[in-house]
């Protein structure tokens, strides 16, 4: 017996020894803050502003890019003992444990979007809302219902920050963190949504948001919801037009309330975060050999 | 070129048409458009359109070439619907301006997957996607966004074939636990019928297993479909053990067979085996052909195949009546006859042995999955076909043995293969292309009005082939491995050839802009 509890005492011992893994400030907008500050003394240099990427060091907190290290302890253990064969130093003589769980929360929350905290509020209220009196759905598509004219906000939350969101609503300037420097090496649709009015040669106009465009073509979906592809040899005129079709005053069109319920509604649609994962090779259809 | 015609070709994708609409648009589909796996249901792949000739695709140049990001060896047929192309993996669609290869939209779930996935179908603005985790969706095809997403009934495994949309119902296939079939409402995606090529517990032909279990029969090549006779034709896989038939002694339906299913049941109409009781893997995946012609004198629905076996076939297919087969390679040996009702009796002398049997044609086939190809006013069918013979070994002498399979060393017995054309109605040989370096299976084919069979090749070389002569007229190196077949489609009234060569689509027409 006495055995068995030296076994427990020694267990234990050894899982204290081991390292913290829980963060004390998740979702602590005060220790949050505070690791801001620390970041912009310490991390900045090397890693550039909110998250974007820097001079030396890459981005920490860009839409698209897969971390290395995505949990609390491993950026902990980044900061205190740095990377080593890498230029990343270790921080341990000059911050504390406590200031280096700060930053890391700071720093998981630069990563996650809307989805991580919901905004609180009516969600079903919101849903009507954006069906009815927001009338977003006759730009956008939700779950398979809506419009084509601006972008589907199925998946908004998960990739997109509450406050983006909240900007979206309200600024006639809002700003969307696209992906900065690791701009990936691929042919994608526009991540925007710009504004054209086309002349054709019979004078025929067609307004709508660009999709695509090269020094020959041009692909765009109308206000009519359809797409339409023209050669720019056979175009009269081409208009860019300034700004969006995205409306910014929903937050004078919608009392405070509603304005509550419509965010509770659009930072819950989206997949839940989840890990990355790996790309797949599919058994062959064709005949096995 | 007027501006009505402009205007028209620039308004794409009527806003809800209703069904019935575009059930007529799948029905008689506009000669530009190549709306299905097939080309059109009959599975003839013959484009109408006949701007590129055998007197001018000698001048045919590349207009653009599209790079699907992360992918490699692609096997899809693209579709092409109003000036737009769709190209498909597991997972995901890339739609592209058809004229420019710029892209559209870009359909991803995660996660990013590769594999033998083998194009996407089309219907009242829906594109549908076969995901790798067993799921089905539906997205709108002006931009990608997603209308619906259903697990697939029973938690089958798809086999990444292009669906087939027939009489409004979304039909799919797979090999796992074995083949099967199913079919879905195409507009809300609700699940509809299983058929399953394993005889039913009150099925006579559970009977043709000699007591063991039935096993086996993937069905992972999409099928052609009849509307007057409102029948799906698809063919089904080779039965388990594929190299043991000792345990299984009987035919073993439904493998190796062709079957008529209608689309709204998923019941069983007609079925004729290629091959019964199979020992080498051959399968019945060609795909069915569909032909109205005189057969003997008499206007007939007929079912054209060139099997894998090694014999060109022809169904009545309102029946399944046997009516012909012709042996289109040099060498077949893994039968001993027929009888007088056209069933093949195997010849258990070529059964795979411990020490190795060579049989004629190989596993490999003397065709295979790359589509075919026929021409209705020449009345000539072209294929891929494969001469030579296989080596069958099993490793034990026990009935669940693996094994695999060899290609025969002997003079005379080595593979190559040619791109062929056979009279359609007599099966008789009429030309010969061979396919220098290209082994295995090569791609498909398509024949085209101008006179003009575009026949791909496994190493990258596309080449464009006079359809009465078999004679080339034209060749692009598009320096990438082929296993896709090429589609036509026209914008503006300009004709396009499109081939898929790993990752990249090309788009060929003839020198200057829009007509």
């Amino acid at each position: 017996m006495r055995r068995l509890v030296l076994i427990a005492a020694f267990a234990a011992a050894a899982s204290a020894a081991q390292a913290q893994t829980a963060n004390p400030y998740t979702n602590n907008a005060a220790a949050i803050e505070e690791g801001r500050g620390l970041y912009n003394n310490t991390c900045t240099g090397c890693h550039g502003a909110n998250g974007a990427a820097g001079e030396i060091g890459p981005g920490l907190a860009i839409p698209g890019r897969s971390y290395g290290r995505n949990s609390d302890a491993q950026i902990f253990d980044a900061i205190q003992h740095g990377i080593p064969a890498t230029v990343m130093p270790a921080h341990q003589s000059k911050l504390s444990d406590d200031q280096i769980w700060k930053i890391t929360a700071y720093v998981k929350g630069l990563r996650g979007t809307a989805i991580d905290a919901p905004s609180p509020g009516n969600v079903a209220n919101g849903e009507a809302i954006f069906w009815g009196k927001g009338d977003c759905g006759s730009c956008h598509m939700l779950g398979g219902k809506g419009s084509i004219i601006g972008p589907d906000l199925s998946n908004l939350a998960s990739l997109r920050k509450t406050n983006s969101i909240i900007d979206a609503l309200t600024k006639d300037k809002h700003r969307v963190y696209g992906p900065g420097g690791a701009q990936p090496h691929a042919l994608v649709p526009l991540p925007t949504w710009p504004v054209v009015r086309i002349t054709m040669a019979d004078g025929k106009t067609v307004r709508g948001v660009l999709r695509n465009e090269d020094s020959f073509s041009l692909q765009m979906i109308g206000l009519d919801q359809q797409l339409h592809l023209f050669e720019r040899a056979r175009l009269k005129a081409v208009v860019y037009e300034p700004g969006s079709l995205m409306p910014t005053d929903y937050d004078k069109r919608l009392s405070k309330g509603e304005f509550d319920d419509l965010l509770a509604f659009l930072t819950r649609q989206g997949n839940p975060p989840q890990a990355d994962k790996p790309q797949v090779r599919m058994p062959g259809g064709r005949d096995p050999d | 070129m007027s501006l009505k015609r402009a205007l028209l070709a620039g308004l794409l994708l009527v806003s809800a048409p209703v069904a019935a609409q575009v059930v007529d648009s799948l029905l008689k589909p506009d000669p530009k458009d190549w709306l299905t796996y097939s080309g059109q249901y009959h599975a003839q792949r013959h484009s109408p359109l006949g701007q590129i000739t055998a007197a001018n695709v000698a001048r045919l140049q590349a207009k653009w070439v599209y790079h699907m990001t992360g992918q490699k060896d692609l096997e899809a047929t693209p579709i092409v619907a109003n000036g737009v192309m769709y190209i498909s993996q597991y997972n995901r669609i890339d739609a592209i301006d058809a004229r420019s290869g710029n892209i559209i939209w870009q359909y991803q779930r995660q996660p990013v997957a590769t594999g033998a996935q083998r194009g996407t179908g089309f219907w009242n603005n829906k594109l549908y996607v076969t995901a790798n985790d067993k799921h089905l969706l539906a997205l709108d095809a002006r931009n990608g966004s997603v209308l619906w997403d259903v697990a697939v009934h029973d938690g089958l495994q798809l086999a990444g074939q292009a669906p087939l949309i027939a009489h409004g119902k979304l039909i799919v296939s797979g090999n796992q636990p074995h083949g099967y079939i199913q079919g879905y409402d195409a507009d809300t995606g609700k699940y509809l019928w299983t058929w399953s090529p394993i005889p039913a517990a009150d099925d006579p032909q559970l009977a043709s297993w000699g007591g063991q279990k039935p096993d086996g029969m993937p069905i992972w090549v999409s099928g052609s479909y009849d509307p007057e006779l409102n029948l799906i034709y698809y063919g089904t896989g080779q039965p388990e053990p594929q190299w043991a038939g000792e345990g299984r002694k009987g035919d073993n339906l439904y493998s190796d067979s062709i079957v008529a299913l209608d689309p709204g049941t998923g019941k069983l109409k007609w079925w004729y085996q290629n091959t019964p009781h199979d020992t080498h893997d051959y399968d019945s995946l060609e795909m069915p052909v569909l032909v109205d012609a005189p057969w003997k004198g008499k206007p007939r629905k007929l079912l054209l195949q060139a099997n894998r076996n090694g014999f060109y076939y022809i169904l009545d297919r309102t029946n399944g009546e046997f009516l012909q087969a012709t042996q289109f390679v040099r060498r077949v040996d893994w039968l001993k006859g027929w009888d007088d009702k056209g069933r093949p009796i195997p010849d258990p002398a070529h059964d795979p042995s411990v020490k190795g049997t060579t049989t004629c044609p190989s596993t490999a086939g003397a065709t295979n999955w790359p589509s075919p190809t026929y021409d209705p006013k020449l009345h000539l069918f072209y294929f891929v076909a494969q001469e030579g013979c296989g080596i069958n070994i099993r490793d034990t002498a026990r009935n669940y043995a693996g094994t695999g399979y060899l290609e025969s060393p002997d003079e005379g017995k080595s593979w190559q293969l040619f791109t062929r054309a056979l009279d359609a109605f007599t099966g008789k040989k009429v030309w010969d292309y061979e396919q220098v370096t290209s082994h295995h299976y090569g791609p498909g084919l398509m024949s085209t009005a101008g006179g003009v069979v575009f026949s791909p090749e496994e190493f990258g070389q596309f080449t464009a082939l006079d359809s009465k002569t078999g004679k080339v007229l034209w060749h692009f190196n598009t320096g990438d491995v082929i296993t896709a077949a090429p589609v036509s489609y026209s914008v503006d009234g300009k004709q396009y050839v499109a081939i898929i060569s790993s990752s990249n689509v090309f788009a060929f027409g003839l020198p200057g802009g829009a007509k």
